[in-house]
């Protein structure tokens, strides 16, 4: 055999992998040619000192990180599992009550609606939903501590965050709304405005800026907020201006703004 | 008995997904040693695991109980690896940065002295080229066969082989070197 034969060896030798007679062989060849045990001798050697390196351990961070990845993995699975328990029911419902479906239609275009809003990305993009996720509520905690504290300057640092999450919470969005309504500096409640903006299309957030008209004060925020509703083309605001401008005490400025939105409104 | 890696990650695959977290004790330490020596870089390695971990579920369906789930996993760490370097140096081909040399200066003769062997070892291994760095890590720590590493790396058992030959070889090389002169 080979000096090119015996060597070729020598990775099974080192890992224990050679049977009985191939071993013999190798160590028959080594006691005869220098060279090949001078090689073998020289990785021997050098697989040895592999062993030498200390496993690292990671931080904390690893562990930590890894379990709420599988809480949140978790959790989108039931999710989704119930929405097909749901289609399944459906589909059977409807077959038998034909004149049910178009209700039920109705409510599983809600639902799905929902549920793509907060499974969004599908499987292919669920490690980064996963990620945002796990960005986003950390944002929103943050902003929602923010939000109460006594400082205007912390509740604007809050209402900043907000601005930050991709699509945030009923929660988020209720504290932001909150602050709309009646934190005591027009400052942050004109922040909010702008917060509340750019989350227009969530549920709810218009109807809570219509609303939400009647019961503001500064002339600022006032004007803000018509000129928000007129941006976003909301109808249903036409009722909310006319009120405001039929209620007096207006300040001239957002009495003319208020009429002027009006006609762009309708 | 505890359960064997492929019985829970079997499970993982029909929805049981908590029992990752058996898979994920018994080998996130490994993976971050492995990219520990492929990276040089900390937080890049605990990233990566958490990565591998991540594609574990995504991609669970996948698994093959046939084949061992160390060697499946192995070739996940490799692929979020490699697309680890590739978002590093998108303008790179992949090659001239896996080829990049690691190779800082070795310090001078008097500090060398001072070193373990251990910390020798390890700076000859970041020495060492990246692709023999990383056969020799999956080779030696591991505990996967020959014929395991090939499925990883998705090449000949021969080739293997070879290449484990070859690193070995230079890694002596380069530690002799940095032990001063003498080449062993």
């Amino acid at each position: 055999m080979t000096c090119d034969h015996i060597q070729e060896r020598f990775a099974d030798f080192l890992t224990g992998e050679l049977d009985a007679s191939a071993r013999r062989e190798v160590q028959d060849h080594i006691a005869a040619c220098a060279a090949c045990r001078t090689e073998l001798e020289g990785l021997t050697a050098t697989w040895a000192r592999l062993d030498l390196l200390p496993a690292e351990q990671p931080s904390g961070r690893v562990r930590a990180g890894f379990y709420e990845m599988l809480e949140r993995y978790k959790e989108n699975l039931e999710h989704r599992s119930l929405a097909r328990r749901f289609a399944a029911w459906w589909e059977r419902a409807s077959l038998r009550r034909p004149a049910f479906a178009a209700v039920a239609a109705a409510v599983l275009l809600v639902v799905g609606v929902g549920a793509g809003y907060g499974l969004r990305g599908g499987g292919g993009n669920r490690e980064v939903a996963t990620l945002r996720g796990e960005v986003r509520d950390m944002r929103q905690t943050m902003a929602l501590s923010l939000l109460s504290q006594p400082s205007a300057i912390e509740r604007l640092q809050g209402v900043n965050y907000t601005q930050q999450v991709d699509r945030p919470d009923n929660r988020t969005l209720a504290a932001l709304v909150e602050t709309l309504n009646s934190d005591s500096n027009v400052n942050v409640r004109l922040a909010a405005v702008d917060a509340l903006y750019l989350f227009r299309d969530a549920p709810g957030v218009k109807d809570s800026l219509t609303a939400s008209l009647a019961g503001q004060t500064a002339p600022l925020v006032q004007v803000a907020l018509i000129d928000l509703l007129v941006e976003v083309r909301e109808a249903r605001a036409a009722d909310s201006l006319k009120a405001l401008i039929a209620g007096g005490q207006l300040d001239p400025a957002v009495k003319e703004r208020a009429e002027q939105g009006l006609k762009q409104l309708i | 008995m505890a359960p064997t890696d492929n019985e829970l990650m079997e499970a993982v695959k029909d929805g049981r997904v908590e029992r990752l977290a058996v898979l994920f004790e018994r080998y996130h330490v490994a993976l971050f040693n492995f990219f520990l020596r492929l990276t040089g870089d900390r937080a890049a390695s605990e990233d990566l695991v958490q990565d591998v971990f991540m594609r574990i579920l995504k991609y669970r369906a996948g698994f093959q109980s046939e084949g061992r789930f160390a060697v499946w996993m192995f070739q996940i760490a490799r692929n979020a690896h490699v697309d680890h370097l590739r978002r590093r140096k998108p303008m790179l081909a992949l090659d001239d940065q896996f080829m990049e040399p690691p190779s800082p200066d070795p310090p001078p003769q008097a500090r060398l002295e001072a070193e373990s062997e251990a910390d020798l070892v390890r700076r000859a291994l970041d020495r060492l080229a990246p692709r023999k760095r990383e056969i020799l890590m999956l080779f030696r720590f591991q505990g996967l066969k020959l014929r395991e590493i090939a499925d990883v790396l998705g090449c000949q058992v021969g080739t293997v082989k070879v290449q484990v030959h070859r690193a070995l070889k230079d890694l002596g090389r380069i530690y002799g070197e940095l032990q001063g002169g003498k080449v062993s």
